[in-house]
């Protein structure tokens, strides 16, 4: 592993420590006062995914923090991926580019 | 209009799937283009249509996060990502928006200053995209002139380094320890002015409530020296942690309208993805020309919201909304063009 993939884990781990204690310090990101919803979902009249996310919503808001946070990293890991083939197949491929202003 | 309509469990409404999908394409070019998060544009959007606000902010953010990652990909392989000022503007951030956050949170005891916060929103908008337009047209006279002396007009533009004045004293102080940024073509500036410039965009970003992308990006190019691309690149490496840690917090405190972001990302992450190759395609000084018609344009907005809230006549408030929806629009619309004639252009070359 790189440097700098090793100080990009330690960065993340180290804002996730926070994040995590700031939650519950009920402050957030951006320095407002954020307190955290209490209010739990009305799952009765869901179903399929929506009382699944709802679910978790409800029991396990750690959990629900995590899953979101992974879901995001990969659905866009993959979103980009896709893209990015599809724009090279229309001749708009990416490498090293000059700095010029 | 009503069959793409989709139920949201967590913010308990209905939304538009299309409408989610077109406010995150947007925001994905603009922030894969000018290395910005988008905040600005998303929640607004979001609350206009219907998201309560405390369910807009943390839906953003995990937009923002999902978005950045391609984006930030991308901006590696183009080399225009300095990893070394990008922690250090990670790091010094932080303490920036502590203090920033601080203040207000003084200033609100003394009264309500969101009024004064709106008004430093739109001093700084209007002043950036001031300097911005006075740089873009200075380069273009200089330009010009050389051209007419013989030399080509874009090599002219080329060769010039577009360091500002005050980044070239900036980088004329002495003050060790000194290092050296040679992603960004800097071979020596003191770690203290550095650090000084990310820790009063983090302070501005703190005392105006925002992720700050818009505030920073200029700053590295006016400030430091930075050329323009390794400035967007490099905002998006920071943008990129700032979204993970905003998702994540504010997932936990049960902010964060899971399949909202969701859809919003697929559109953000194609979107991100274009953003990100229109820059191969557009030179420096044309994303700091895009980039101040952009801010100005949501300048207008603010300042129209800032009359409702004076006046409290509703319709400023729905023209803000309009106004700052159109701005995504036509700035993702202007950035697609460009990339698609610059890209055929290129092909008839080669």
């Amino acid at each position: 592993m790189s440097t700098k993939k090793i100080l990009a884990l330690l960065l993340f781990c180290f804002l996730f420590a926070c994040a995590y204690g700031n939650a519950y310090a009920g402050e957030g990101a951006g320095g407002k006062q954020e307190t955290a919803i209490s209010k739990k979902i009305d799952t009765k009249n869901l179903s399929g995914v929506n009382l699944l996310i709802a679910d978790l919503y409800n029991n396990d808001r750690m959990l629900y923090a995590v899953v979101v946070t992974l879901v995001m990293a990969v659905l866009g890991s993959i979103m980009a991926f896709g893209t990015d083939l599809v724009l090279k197949h229309f001749g708009m491929s990416v490498s090293k580019i000059s700095h010029s202003e | 209009m009503d069959i793409f309509n989709i139920s949201l469990p967590i913010a308990g409404i209905e939304f538009n799937f299309l409408l989610l999908i077109l406010i995150g394409f947007c925001v994905g070019v603009l922030g894969g283009f000018f290395g910005v998060g988008g905040g600005w544009i998303v929640t607004p959007a979001l609350n206009i249509f219907g998201f309560h606000m405390a369910y807009a902010i943390g839906t953003d953010l995990a937009n923002i996060f999902g978005q950045s990652i391609g984006a930030v990909k991308k901006h590696q392989k183009m080399g225009t990502i300095d990893w070394k000022l990008g922690y250090i503007s990670i790091l010094a951030s932080i303490v920036g928006l502590e203090a920033g956050s601080q203040v207000v949170l003084i200033l609100e005891k003394a009264g309500d200053i969101g009024s004064i916060v709106r008004w430093c929103y739109l001093f700084l908008m209007f002043g950036l995209s001031s300097l911005m337009f006075y740089d873009y047209f200075k380069m273009y006279i200089e330009s010009n002139k050389t051209s007419s002396k013989g030399i080509g007009k874009n090599s002219a533009a080329e060769k010039k380094e577009g360091k500002s004045k005050l980044a070239e004293k900036m980088l004329k102080i002495n003050l060790p320890p000194m290092i050296s940024l040679p992603a960004s073509g800097i071979q020596s500036v003191s770690l203290w002015i550095v650090i000084f410039v990310f820790l009063s965009t983090g302070f501005l970003s703190g005392f105006l409530g925002v992720g700050g992308g818009f505030i920073r990006m200029p700053a590295m190019i006016y400030l430091i020296g930075i050329p323009t691309v390794i400035a967007v690149g490099t905002d998006l490496m920071s943008i990129l942690f700032a979204g993970a840690y905003g998702c994540f917090t504010y997932a936990m405190k049960g902010r964060v309208e899971f399949i909202a972001a969701f859809i919003m990302l697929i559109g953000a992450s194609i979107g991100a993805q274009i953003g990100a190759t229109a820059i191969k395609y557009i030179k420096g000084y044309g994303i700091r020309l895009l980039f101040a018609v952009m801010i100005v344009l949501a300048g207008c907005s603010i300042a129209l919201e800032q009359i409702y809230k004076v006046t409290d006549i509703s319709v400023y408030q729905s023209f803000a909304g309009i106004v700052l929806m159109g701005t995504a629009v036509l700035m993702t619309f202007i950035i697609i063009t460009r990339l698609v004639l610059e890209s055929k252009k290129e092909k008839k070359i080669s």
